[in-house]
């Protein structure tokens, strides 16, 4: 025999956490869908503008992926949320696949903005004539 | 909910398309181009895996995500003059 009280039903916990989780990926892809909306409107206005802003260029993917990365940081908190209750194995795998592949792009997201941000500064340091050694400012 | 996620996804795709031309026309590169457009079709990919995604979309980003990866290392590959004065490599700053 177990005496068990329940505080909190567990169907009430699915609906609340199904709730928390719906919010925080909702707001991961608006963070991913204004970022994207951003870098259009950048993309389109520095073309526009014309050529020869290949630093302005890498600024605004530079920001793009700065927005994907915080949109995936929101959608992997929800899928750590959904992990309190994972009613099945098909549904547990699902999120395993998920929660695997935005590991992995955060990861390289991270890893490419480090590159691109090391490129900037390198382009914006290294001054065109020689003995250029001047430190980031 | 999923209808308003593959309608933003779709509109980040074809905003992707757009920025993709408008990348080529600033750097006169296709690899800027197809580098911009990458970065949108990612983004939409995300977008796909939020709500309730179905085995089909979660394999349609795992493809494009594993297509980014493998376009940018070959075009990181093709990168003209990578190595500058002064040893400057790329950094690998891990997280």
């Amino acid at each position: 025999m177990t005496l068990s009280v329940e505080l909190l039903p567990e169907s009430t916990l699915r609906d609340v956490i199904g709730l928390l989780v719906r919010l925080i990926e909702s707001a991961g892809a608006l963070i991913i869908f204004i970022g994207a909306v951003w870098a259009f409107v950048q993309f389109v206005a520095a073309g526009v503008r014309g050529r020869g802003k290949v630093a302005g260029f890498n600024r605004i993917r530079l920001s793009l992926g700065r927005f994907l990365v915080l949109g995936l940081e929101f959608q992997l908190a929800g899928d750590v949320l959904r992990t309190a209750v994972a009613p099945s194995f098909a549904e547990i795998g699902q999120l395993a696949a998920i929660a695997a592949i935005r590991t992995a792009l955060n990861y390289f997201l991270g890893r490419e903005i480090a590159q691109e941000r090391a490129e900037i500064e390198r382009g914006e340091t290294a001054p065109p004539a020689q003995g250029g050694k001047g430190l980031p400012t | 909910m999923n209808g308003w996620l593959q309608m933003a996804a779709v509109l980040i795709t074809a905003l992707g398309l757009v920025a993709a031309a408008a990348a080529w026309r600033l750097t006169h590169t296709v690899r800027g181009g197809l580098a911009v457009l990458l970065d949108f079709l990612t983004a939409a990919g995300l977008i796909r895996l939020a709500g309730e995604p179905s085995w089909g979309s979660v394999m349609l980003a795992a493809a494009v995500i594993a297509l980014r990866k493998l376009l940018g290392a070959s075009l990181h590959v093709s990168r003209p003059n990578q190595t500058t004065r002064g040893g400057a490599r790329p950094v690998s700053a891990g997280r």
